[in-house]
């Protein structure tokens, strides 16, 4: 016989799974489009406002569950960690949206060249990252959710590389601070998908570690 | 949980068994003076049974053996020297039903240091008020102290009851799921009690009630067919139990 906690579980899982591919074609869209000096601004504000409700959604409904259910142990871990993951997967829409703005509003969505190949290094990986944090929420893959940390180091050290490059212009350009902001929004982006992975292997095994 | 002197009790290979019956097996814990300990687990698993081990009440049933060991401050009270009477003293029990004497308010809370020495009549007014203001009650019976106690609410006969069993000095109180005849209200009323009860007393506390093990209890133990499953603290027990069969009963999953 199944709980009266399963059926809201299983609503409250498929909002997140849903805001999960929503997140994660939207920041491929919006890296992608970047990269190539496209303007999808609108579009990627309206997937980064559809993920803001979702989150709400995601929200009120683990609120309702604890206050009906008060649920304990790997159920009341799982809802917990919903809450933060719902919040991570709206931010990657919101850095999403911040990158084709920045892009739009400064270099008037032109393509911004970057010699260093630093930023397309870091959006493949950003790219990944995102996905495997989505892919480790859908199993609560414990050894899926630890290898972000890895990654996340990679991209921490390709940010650090551009701004150092970067105060060495001699003269600060609008491409220039476009990119700049660009790479500090991805570094945000693989920051919360280091987040999911440590609330995916709290999920799983109750352990609370940090992968940054 | 590591012994650093703050144990009250200790079973060690606590088994008791009714006829052929083993409700108990092989139970060793220790209990942490000035908390709250609770006992959960599904019907018949032994919790009651474990809880009346530890003032011996189990021996008011025929048929009963106990093998093992409770200390209480390291003393072993199952040591042929250990006084019954003054064992109950120091270790007073609350049962799920209030079973308030049928008499005045009054009477019943006297009752117990009244047979245990001879007070004079101020000194006894004074124990009688100071236990009912501890049992949170003085407030609701100052006016009243001679009507009979089978007169209040379910939930005042309760906190009567503990006012009773804290009236004769008790270290250890034991409580046999003291809400499960109460409504929210007065539930939360003996919660809230037993949650100051502790600052002065060693708790320990049997409930069917899982959530209230995790507002009330320090500490709490799973049962499980006689057996002491898991043990630990309240918060690891209901955030992150180890053991699958905790797990699947504190999340309904069995039970």
């Amino acid at each position: 016989m199944s709980r009266l906690l399963d059926a809201g579980l299983e609503r409250l899982t498929a909002i997140l799974f849903r805001m999960g591919e929503i997140a994660e074609e939207t920041v491929k869209l919006s890296i992608s489009s970047y990269l190539m000096g496209v303007d999808v601004c609108d579009k990627v504000r309206f997937l980064s406002e559809t993920l803001v409700s979702m989150n709400v959604d995601a929200e009120d409904k683990a609120f309702e569950l604890i206050a009906k259910y008060q649920p304990v142990a790997s159920d009341l871990r799982i809802i917990k960690s919903y809450i933060k993951i719902a919040h991570d997967l709206e931010r990657y829409g919101r850095y999403a949206w911040d990158v084709t703005f920045i892009q739009k509003r400064l270099a008037q969505s032109e393509k911004c060249e970057d010699p260093s190949k630093i930023i397309e290094k870091m959006s493949r990986k950003v790219t990944d990252m995102v996905h495997t944090s989505i892919e480790a929420l859908r199993s609560h893959d414990a050894e899926l959710a630890k290898s972000l940390a890895v990654t996340e180091n990679k991209v921490d050290e390709l940010y650090f590389r551009y701004l150092d490059l970067s105060a060495e212009a001699p003269v600060p350009t609008k491409c220039l601070i476009t990119n700049v902001l660009a790479v500090r929004y991805l570094e945000r982006m693989a920051d919360h998908a280091t987040y999911m992975g440590e609330s995916i292997v709290y999920i799983a095994t109750g352990e609370k570690v940090v992968l940054r | 949980m590591t012994d650093d002197g703050a144990t009250k009790i200790e079973t060690k290979n606590l088994s008791v068994s009714f006829g052929k019956v083993h409700a108990i097996k092989d139970i060793s814990l220790k209990m942490p003076r000035n908390h709250v300990t609770a006992i959960i687990g599904p019907s018949g698993c032994g919790k009651s049974t474990f809880i009346k081990a530890l003032n011996r009440m189990n021996e008011l049933v025929s048929d009963v053996k106990t093998e093992g060991e409770v200390l209480i401050d390291g003393k072993n009270i199952y040591d042929e020297s250990c006084d019954v009477i003054s064992l109950r003293k120091r270790v007073g029990m609350i049962f799920q039903k209030p079973n308030p004497f049928p008499k005045s308010v009054y009477d019943n809370v006297a009752y117990g240091p009244n047979i245990h020495e001879f007070y004079e009549k101020k000194e006894l007014n004074k124990i009688v008020e100071e236990n009912l203001r501890k049992a949170f009650l003085w407030d609701e019976v100052s006016d009243r102290l001679n009507a009979s106690a089978l007169a209040l609410s379910g939930g005042q006969q309760q906190r009567l009851c503990i006012a009773r069993a804290l009236a004769v000095e008790p270290e250890v109180i034991l409580m046999d799921e003291p809400c499960s005849a109460l409504d929210p209200v007065a539930t939360a009323k003996i919660e809230e009690l037993i949650r100051v009860l502790r600052n002065d007393y060693s708790v320990v506390i049997v409930t069917h009630n899982m959530q209230q093990a995790a507002r009330v209890s320090d500490y709490t133990a799973f049962l499980y067919l006689g057996k002491l499953i898991e043990y630990g603290s309240t918060n690891d027990i209901f955030e992150n139990p180890k053991s699958e069969l905790t797990e699947k009963y504190l999340t309904g999953k069995f039970g």
